[in-house]
């Protein structure tokens, strides 16, 4: 049971470290906007269940759209400072001033949602909607299927389409990319529409785990950047890992120590990410994939 | 009326108590320090994790934090209303303890990072302070959590009406000392350095001072001038509820002053805390009657938030030096080339 939770957590970590990598790499910002990113998307789908009566499970399409447009609309806010080739302290404020933004757009929207529908929105659960197999809860199956087609649209779109490969070739070295005649800025606007819409899918599935307030966002991004640090910001396939290093452990460490130390323990869980954050700092800044497995370094 | 300007005066020192030391990190050293909260939360820790125990401890009361607490400052607040100097002298006693275990925090909270680049560094205070804040909220035995624990009243000697303004009055001093100290430290080669190395770490480096020790004195100092607004706003409250100690009021908000002042610059500094300030304190009366005016049909911080949130980017389009931008120094060398 422990081990479902701690897979599903995971799987969502992935999609969501995926995105802020994605956007680091681009365009060298650490986004804090990237937790409310994904409430953005569990609130849309609350609207399109509570109104449309639309189950969550076949809102996430349309959340990808929606989350696309905010990743999109958050990149066209960068935009000037990043021209004006603004230092990485001021691009940083900016996230955190679009995470503010979206706080407030989501809380307010929260209680226009809430005297729509006549009960509170603040928070909610999808759990109850879920269906299981053999016991094993639905979202289980569905966040390993839906984090495997996207990494799979991921992959193929990278690797076999020319567009990726420009894509890769401007995040490897975005001057060059751009002599080779590649548009970097969209690029750019891309892979934020990309990340925009990743959280979006990981915001709809995220409430069938846990409890979601407007607030939700600014507590799981410790997480997401822990995945994305340990795993390595600057390598994509570090999201996977890292997503799963952080999802794994920061679910089984803290229920193995709360089972020593009581139940207390459990508010501990963001602690657990963090110390695995910063041991990682400490000994390989550059993330897991950042190390150089295997080959000698080259003179 | 008269309210209205001793909520601002109280408001305006305690903010700028926290902004004057992030620019400190923030403006002089470039250190983005996006866990700011923490030093204040440190303040409210030495107070209502601390001192409260300390007083449980000496007046001998049974019970938990929460309700010791209780019992055993209603027994200091007995002391303080016969004894004035009692007050004055557990106010002392808390911001030199506060700032202890500010400069300890600070210099522990940098080292993960110490050698990072400025966006991992960003990242990682951020984390840290987030983490911790997520505990004191959650564990009551620290400060509380969300239940919250009673602090001193330090000034129960005074009437009602006079409380406010006296506690003005002795946040404004505090401010004012910050402000002189960080004028006299930040005015002298390790100010001068410390802007060096907002410009560039290599040069600083190749001059043979070593930035680790740089980035944590300075966090160290910042964060023991910090830790004071958390103590003054602690003891103003009269309780402590760990969710106040939120990164948008201590961390966002602050750096909105900074920015809006003029980073670099600590009479800048001063009027982006004014500004924000006053439109916080107005906003703060008049939010329900804005409501009604406009039909707003959800409460009123989250417009705050949103407003903020754009005000922000608009400082950081159009005027991202500031209402007073930061000059160059005048040292005595520079004076003389500048006469010729």
């Amino acid at each position: 049971m422990v081990l479902e939770g701690a897979i599903i957590y995971s799987n969502l970590l992935v999609l969501l470290a995926l995105g802020l990598t994605l956007t680091y790499i681009t365009t060298n910002v650490p986004n804090f906007a990237q937790g409310s990113f994904a409430i953005v998307g569990s609130y849309i789908a609350v609207t399109l269940l509570r109104i449309f009566h639309i189950h969550p499970y076949f809102s996430l399409p349309f959340l990808l759209i929606a989350g696309a447009i905010v990743g999109f609309s958050t990149y066209l806010i960068l935009k000037p400072l990043v021209a004006r080739r603004a230092d990485v302290e001021i691009l940083m404020i900016a996230t955190l001033a679009i995470d503010l933004i979206l706080l407030g757009t989501i809380g307010a929207y929260s209680e226009i949602l809430s005297k729509i529908v006549g009960f509170t929105q603040a928070k909610f659960v999808f759990s109850q909607l879920d269906f299981s197999i053999f016991g094993i809860k639905g979202i289980f199956f569905v966040s390993i299927a839906v984090t495997l087609l996207l990494l799979f649209c991921l992959y193929l779109l990278l690797y076999k389409t020319k567009f990726g490969t420009a894509l890769r070739a401007s995040m490897e070295n975005p001057d060059l990319a751009e002599t080779m005649g590649i548009n970097v800025e969209q690029t750019r606007a891309f892979s934020w529409a990309l990340s925009g819409a990743l959280a979006a899918v990981a915001g709809g599935l995220l409430p069938f785990m846990q409890e979601i307030v407007p607030m939700t966002g600014d507590i799981i991004i410790i997480s997401i950047f822990a995945s994305s640090i340990v795993g390595g910001l600057t390598h994509i396939t570090g999201a996977l890992v890292g997503g799963y290093i952080i999802g794994l452990s920061e679910s089984l460490i803290t229920y193995y120590l709360s089972s020593i130390f009581g139940t207390g323990f459990l508010v501990y869980g963001k602690v657990v990410a963090l110390v695995i954050m910063i041991i990682t700092l400490l000994f390989v800044p550059s993330g897991i994939m950042g190390i150089n497995w295997g080959k000698r370094p080259k003179k | 009326m008269m309210d209205i300007l001793q909520l601002i005066l109280l408001w305006f020192g305690i903010y700028y108590i926290v902004a004057v030391s992030l620019n400190m990190e923030f403006g002089y050293a470039g250190i983005p320090n996006f866990g700011k909260a923490l030093s204040v939360l440190v303040g409210a820790i030495s107070v209502g994790g601390i001192l409260n125990r300390l007083l449980i401890w000496y007046f001998g009361v049974k019970g938990d934090l929460i309700e010791g607490s209780t019992f055993a400052i209603a027994r200091m607040n007995e002391i303080i209303a016969a004894h004035p100097l009692a007050g004055i002298f557990l106010l002392l006693i808390a911001i030199l303890l506060a700032m202890v275990v500010g400069f300890v925090v600070g210099m522990i909270f940098i080292l993960p990072s110490a050698k990072l680049k400025a966006d991992y560094l960003g990242v990682t205070l951020l984390a840290i302070s987030e983490a911790i804040f997520l505990v004191c909220v959650y564990n009551l035995s620290i400060i509380g959590g969300y239940y919250g624990i009673s602090t001193p009243d330090i000034l129960a000697f005074a009437p009602g009406e006079k409380r406010g303004w006296i506690f003005a009055g002795i946040v404004l001093v505090f401010a004012f000392l910050s402000f002189l100290f960080m004028e006299k430290l930040l005015n002298t080669p390790y100010g001068r350095v410390l802007k060096a190395m907002r410009e560039n770490e290599d040069v600083v480096k190749c001059f043979g001072r070593d930035i680790m020790k740089l980035r944590m004195r300075t966090m160290a100092i910042g964060s023991a001038i910090g830790a004071i607004a958390g103590v003054l706003y602690s003891f103003y409250t009269g309780n402590i509820v760990a969710n106040s100690f939120t990164r948008v009021e201590w961390t966002f908000f602050p750096f909105l002053m900074i920015l809006l002042g003029g980073k670099g610059n600590n009479k800048g500094v001063a009027l982006g805390v004014l500004a924000y300030v006053i439109v916080i304190v107005f906003l703060d009366i008049y939010k329900y009657d804005i409501k009604e005016i406009f039909h707003i049909p959800f409460e009123p911080v989250w417009l705050t938030y949103i407003l903020f949130g754009i005000t922000m980017l608009l400082i950081l389009y159009y005027k991202p030096t500031g209402l007073i931008p930061e000059r160059p120094v005048k040292t005595p060398p520079v004076k003389r080339i500048m006469e010729d």
